[in-house]
């Protein structure tokens, strides 16, 4: 053995070897379901996650067939109409709503709009990017055997998947789910269905009370993510020997621990205008269908928008992150080059947590902030531009010179880089309040963050997958139906989001159920990618309009596409959990971060042996070195031998 | 806190002195709410000073912070930054509104 | 298999988890007051009614903050006789930090009883009473009511989808009867009575039809045998006119209204929203009368004659506290004094409402018959009376839910680690310091809430 058997520890050793018999006696129930492991909670949180990004996908695609076609009844209707159970439930959750025809109003778009909203955020991506991948490989990564408090660690999922529980009530209550948007703002939130026999029929007492129990979850998330990069780092793994999807964990652990709480605050308060009929949010003389509400008013709308905001600005950042953590992997790994400035992409990532807190009321810009708030939150606004601008150029120049593997998780990383470009730069005037004026509520900011979340985070999620399913399952996803699920995401994804910025810039507003199409004088302007989408449906015999309600069509066609695209990633995923290629080695990327260093999948308790940290995490293509990567673990070329110490290892048992 | 016999006795001699002091500071918070200083704000601000200053008692002897490790500091710092920002931020945005009381003609006198 | 440094600190940050874990909790705890604290901050500097300053029961909030301390120093406590191994006195300590938490929380929910009974009535000249609602002999409230009578007519109606607003007769018809429900005659003849069979019968038929007819609403007609009395509570009602009422889920009732007076005992005038406060609508003829009016001038001038001696440089208009005295009358008795009486002392009015929750003390106050048209909102001392109290309640509850979760673990430790005092006490010193931190952290929100909420 290496040096790493030198530092043996043998008491730890043999509670080592226990457990790992008391765990084959482990029913189903407390492995699968109320486990402990780090592992175990990563892939709940990530199915999780995964379905809920599905379900979000399917309430926008409901939502997009009513912009582009408003009135139309919804395709396929019949067919759901036809099946047993799922008729059922479809009618409760959505048909109930429709028009007698079958068509979409304005009050189930709003439902599906603040759905789509509240589910990707806070059900998908953040329980995907940071629950999931930061359970499952943090601990690895920096070689300790599970998180610092593993059943805390438990005690978070099941708050979450309570909340989850919460959240699909909120569907089948009386009134249906909310209609307010993800942001739920007062007093429209506080206000709408007032007059509810009972409140538990009201969506929005469950989506309150969904948030708090999603939140609570989060806290006990960031807590032990904190406390466990603090304490349990391996030997030799200091801080600037840590990789970066690590540093990037460790930060958003404490913007959720931070910015979470006035966001509970938030929801508390709202809870109490709802539950006691008190006027947190309420201002004095409130009226609603001609009659003065039964309330004291005195209360201010801006406080739950400055303590919503003080959060969803954070939050965005936690919704990138993750993205950045996975790419810091993926990149380098697959373009066999060190990541680029890795300390300056640390000291971004720290300076970006900080500054996210700084910035928030940059939402706000239209709710009659004076010019003093204003130029600074433009300031603070635009400073933060800068480390996001250095981690996005860090990884781009870690490319530079390499010889790069396009498997599939290099392709979606590859992609990631221009689409958050886009979403980037497309951002950079919002931070302007003279410009937001004119772009606030319109689809140009629905396609700028779009662009930074969906062809963005969610690549750099597939992108994770792709990389870390062999790792989990003992298997490869196949790479062909890779390419297949890669090039019609990013066709789909520019099309639905593309034309957004357009739309947008023409004066589309945000949150219209009928795509412009009453509002003569947006839609009826023309521009060269209308016209050029006139003639392209032209040539297919098709009647498109050449005005901005053309660019509806081509972003549902692009939906579907992106729809279609899933499939086989769907069917990959499932399929190769069973009958994908087998991963021979441990190591099959041949990537120098602890996280390879165990046995695949990793056992309960992780390591065989007592990994060390003895230097940097990117340490590839080294002159002068026999292979184009130097593990963390290996305290000399090529030891430990890996496999040599796994038979060893199972020879020991 | 220390672990050996004489420093544990000698803390918890100021653990009640800090309790007295908790409870004097107390009571003279409540008698000076009722003395009426030149405006309500002043009062404001020796109640809170007043407060500060037990709640800094609180932390640093009996949550120990007089001696922790500097990892705690740091994160405290940051915390206490934080909650600054939005106590200041939240005042600021409110004191600092684009159309003021007056902004406006009064309308009565036209 | 053993997470590393559970028990003992790692050597290069000097700490052991559950340590880290505690702080950034707190930390967290830090961030979550702090958003509670600047929502109070926003609501008392956009308020738009005078900012109720020694209101609540600063007796009670003073013994609570002792009695808080006292459990911190016992907590303490707990923990150097835990490190000394003198385990008995440090059983006794944690039973005291608990006890504690137990008078603590009684303290909270006297103090929340007496406000759930005493209620304010908001005038629409925008003066307050405050006051109580008259019981009756038994010593029951009797609740402000609507009241309707010569109803025959009911209508319900059904939405065809399920929606938030259905008709609901048992939850919303038949309580609201005076005596018993009679029977009701159906559009068909049919004589029925009504509860939650026949509705549901009745309500199927009904959305047959409707559904038949291609409507999106089933209506049910009701005619009641003979006509009934209703009385029903304001936030049951969703509207109501001379002849008509329709209760919250919906159903409609014709009939005559017969009273929507309030009567309430009242304990406070409070006239500080009144231009001229000695013209205020409580001293209208209908209501406290000229007798009042009178002692309420008297005392307002008093305290202004006082005020001006005290401080003559001051601007009597700027400060609070005069306005609460000279503004904010008392009555404590259920006849005005006599003209020339003696006035209590500047604080004696203040300390608190004198009869919250002391049921002899009800005689004490004038009784007044409220038109409808002169009140505009009413509300017992809960969330829903103002932004004060709702940030009061939401502070303390949210406060009192710590105290309890907080000596809810102390207790765990003091009744469940038994064992492993005797075999690993300095696990469990470990265990026991973060729970101190964890119950530090409450007094220190107390510390900043108590004065915050009662005093200032
Ligand atoms: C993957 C493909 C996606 C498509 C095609 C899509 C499409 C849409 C559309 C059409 C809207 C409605 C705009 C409006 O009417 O105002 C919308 C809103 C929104 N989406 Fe997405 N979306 C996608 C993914 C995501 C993801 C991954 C997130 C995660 C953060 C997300 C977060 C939101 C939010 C927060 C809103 C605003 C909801 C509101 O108005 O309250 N979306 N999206
Ligand atoms: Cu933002």
């Amino acid at each position: 053995m290496s040096a790493a058997a030198t530092t043996h520890d043998h008491a730890h050793d043999h509670s080592h070897d226990d457990h790992a018999h008391g765990h084959h006696e482990q029913s189903f129930i407390w492995k699968y379901l109320f486990s402990s492991d780090h592992k175990t909670i990563g892939i709940q949180y990530g199915i999780t996650g995964l379905l809920f990004l599905l379900f979000g996908f399917f309430l926008m695609l409901l939502m997009r067939w009513s912009i582009a076609y408003p009135g139309v009844p919804v395709p396929a209707l019949e067919l759901i109409r036809q099946l047993p159970v799922i008729n059922g439930v479809f009618d409760s959750m959505f048909g109930r709503w429709m028009n007698a025809d079958g068509s979409l109003n304005g009050e189930l778009y709003n439902m599906l709009g603040a759905m789509h909203g509240t589910i990707m955020v806070f059900f998908g991506i953040v329980p995907l990017g940071f629950a999931a991948f930061g359970n499952f490989v943090m601990p690895l990564q920096i070689g300790t055997i599970d998180m610092a408090f593993p059943r805390l660690n438990m005690a978070s999922y099941w708050l979450f998947f309570i909340s989850c529980v919460l959240m699909m009530t909120s569907f089948f209550v009386g009134t249906g789910p909310v209609q307010t948007g993800w942001t739920m703002y007062s007093p429209l939130a506080s206000t709408m269905n007032i007059g509810v026999t009972s409140v538990w029929d009201h969506g929005h007492t469950w989506w309150l009370s969904a948030m708090v129990f999603n939140i609570s979850a989060s806290l006990l998330g960031s807590v032990n993510f904190i406390a466990t990069l603090i304490n349990l780092r391996t030997k030799g793994m200091t801080w600037m020997k840590m990789p970066f999807f690590c540093w990037a964990m460790f930060v958003i652990g404490f913007l959720l621990l931070l910015a979470f709480p006035p966001l509970e605050v938030a929801s508390i308060l709202q809870l109490s205008d709802r539950l006691f009929g008190s006027s947190f949010y309420l201002p004095t003389g409130l009226m609603e269908g001609g009659k003065h509400l039964d309330i004291s008013g005195g209360g201010s709308p801006l406080l739950y928008q400055h303590l919503f905001w003080f959060l969803a600005h954070p939050e965005v950042y936690v919704l990138i992150l993750p993205a950045f953590a996975i790419l810091t992997e993926v990149i380098p790994c697959n373009a066999r080059r060190p990541l680029w400035g890795y300390k300056s992409m640390v000291y971004s990532v720290l300076t970006l947590g900080f500054l996210s807190f700084l910035v928030w009321a940059h939402h706000m810009y239209l709710t009659g902030m004076g010019t003093m708030m204003s130029t600074y939150f433009q300031i603070t606004t635009v400073l933060i531009s800068v480390p996001s601008v250095v981690l996005l150029t860090c990884l781009m120049v870690s490319l530079w010179g390499g010889s790069i593997r396009f498997n599939t998780q290099m392709l979606f990383a590859s992609a990631f880089l221009p689409m958050f470009g886009i979403g980037g730069l497309t951002g950079l005037p919002l931070a302007f309040s003279f410009i937001d004026l004119a772009m606030h509520d319109t689809y140009y900011v629905i396609g700028h963050f779009h662009y930074v979340v969906a062809p963005g985070t969610i690549f750099a999620l597939f992108a994770g997958i792709y990389h870390w399913f062999p790792k989990v399952t003992g298997r490869f996803m196949n790479d062909k139906l890779g390419k297949l699920h890669f090039w019609p995401s990013l066709i789909g994804m520019n099309l639905v989001f593309g034309p957004m910025l357009i739309q947008g810039m023409a004066g589309f507003h945000r949150r219209w159920y009928d795509g412009g199409k009453y509002f003569e004088n947006t839609s009826s302007m023309s521009h060269w990618t209308t016209t050029l989408t006139h003639k392209i449906g032209a040539f297919f015999g098709l009647n498109i309009p050449d005005n901005m309600l053309s660019l509806n069509i081509v972003m549902s066609v692009g939906a579907f596409i992106l729809a279609l695209g899933q499939v086989p990633f769907i069917f990959n995923f499932w399929y190769s959990i069973k009958g994908g290629k087998k991963a021979t080695s441990d190591n099959p990327w041949d990537a120098t971060t602890l996280d390879w260093a165990t046995p695949t999948p990793p056992p309960h308790g992780n390591f065989l042996f007592d990994p060390v940290a003895h230097r940097g995490p990117y340490e590839y293509s080294l002159p002068g070195h026999n292979t184009d990567f130097y593990p963390q673990w290996e305290s000399e070329p090529g030891k430990p031998d890996l496999k040599a110490l796994a038979e060893k290892a199972q020879a020991h048992h | 806190m220390a672990d050996n016999v004489e420093a544990i006795q000698k803390s918890i001699k100021w653990y009640f002195i800090i309790g007295g002091l908790l409870i004097i500071l107390s009571g003279a918070t409540v008698g000076l709410s009722y003395v009426e200083l030149p405006t309500h704000s002043l009062n404001i601000l020796v109640g809170m000073i007043l407060a500060t200053i037990k709640a800094s008692m609180v932390a640093l002897i009996f949550m120990h912070l007089s001696h922790e490790r500097s990892l705690i500091y740091k994160m405290l710092a940051f915390t206490a930054a934080l909650a600054i920002v939005l106590f200041t931020l939240f005042i600021l945005a409110h004191e600092d509104p684009l159309v003021f009381p007056g902004f406006y003609a009064p309308v009565e006198q036209q | 298999m053993d997470i590393p440094y559970t028990v003992h600190a790692r050597p290069d940050t000097g700490l052991y988890n559950a340590k880290i874990g505690i702080w950034l909790f707190l930390a967290s705890e830090v961030m979550l007051f702090g958003g509670l604290f600047s929502a109070y901050i926003f609501l008392r500097v956009g308020a738009d009614y005078p900012w109720p300053v020694h209101d609540l029961d600063v007796k009670l909030g003073f013994i609570n903050t002792v009695v808080l301390i006292a459990s911190s120093v016992t907590v303490l406590m707990a923990l150097a006789m835990l490190k000394l191994r003198k385990f008995g006195w440090y059983k006794i300590n944690m039973a005291l930090t608990v006890l504690c938490a137990g008078v603590f929380m009684f303290n909270k929910t006297l103090e929340y009883k007496a406000k759930f009974a005493h209620y304010a009535v908001r005038l629409t000249d925008g003066t307050m009473l405050t006051g109580h609602m008259p019981k009756d002999k038994d010593g029951n409230t009797i609740h402000y009511q609507v009241k309707f009578d010569g109803v025959t007519e009911l209508t319900l109606s059904v939405p065809l989808k399920h929606t938030a607003v259905t008709a609901d007769p048992v939850g919303y018809v038949l309580p609201f009867i005076e005596g018993t429900a009679p029977k009701f005659k159906t559009e068909s003849g049919q004589e029925i009575t009504l509860d939650e069979a026949s509705f549901e019968t009745l309500s199927a038929e009904a959305v047959k039809k409707a559904k038949a007819e291609n409507k999106g609403t089933a209506s049910i007609k009701l005619v009641a045998t003979a006509p009934i009395k209703l009385a029903a509570k304001p936030s049951e009602i969703f509207a109501y006119t001379d002849t008509t009422i329709t209760f919250r889920d919906g159903t409609t009732a014709t009939g005559k209204l017969t009273d929507d007076k309030m009567t309430f005992e009242v304990d406070g005038v409070d006239a500080r929203g009144v231009a001229q406060s000695e013209k205020s609508l409580a001293f209208d003829h209908r209501y406290l009368g000229e007798a009042w009016q009178k002692a309420f001038v008297e005392n307002r001038d008093h305290h202004i004659a006082k005020f001006e001696t005290d401080y003559p440089t001051r601007d009597k208009s700027r400060s609070a506290t005069l306005q609460k005295e000279s503004l904010f009358f008392k009555l404590n008795s259920a006849e005005p004094p006599a003209a020339g009486a003696p006035h209590g002392d500047a604080h004696g009015a203040e300390a608190h409402a004198p009869a919250e929750g002391h049921g002899e003390a009800h005689a004490h106050h004038p009784t007044v018959v409220l038109e409808k048209k002169d009140f505009t909102f009413f509300s017992n001392f809960t969330p829903k009376l103002n932004t004060y109290y709702a940030i009061y309640f939401t502070l303390t509850g949210l406060h009192g839910l710590h105290v309890v979760a907080g000596a809810g673990v102390l207790l765990y430790f003091l009744v469940f680690d038994g064992k492993r005092m005797r075999q690993d006490p300095e696990h469990l010193a470990n265990r026991v310091e973060v729970g101190g931190l964890f119950w530090h952290f409450v007094d220190l929100v107390w510390i900043f809430l108590f004065p915050l909420l009662y005093l200032l």
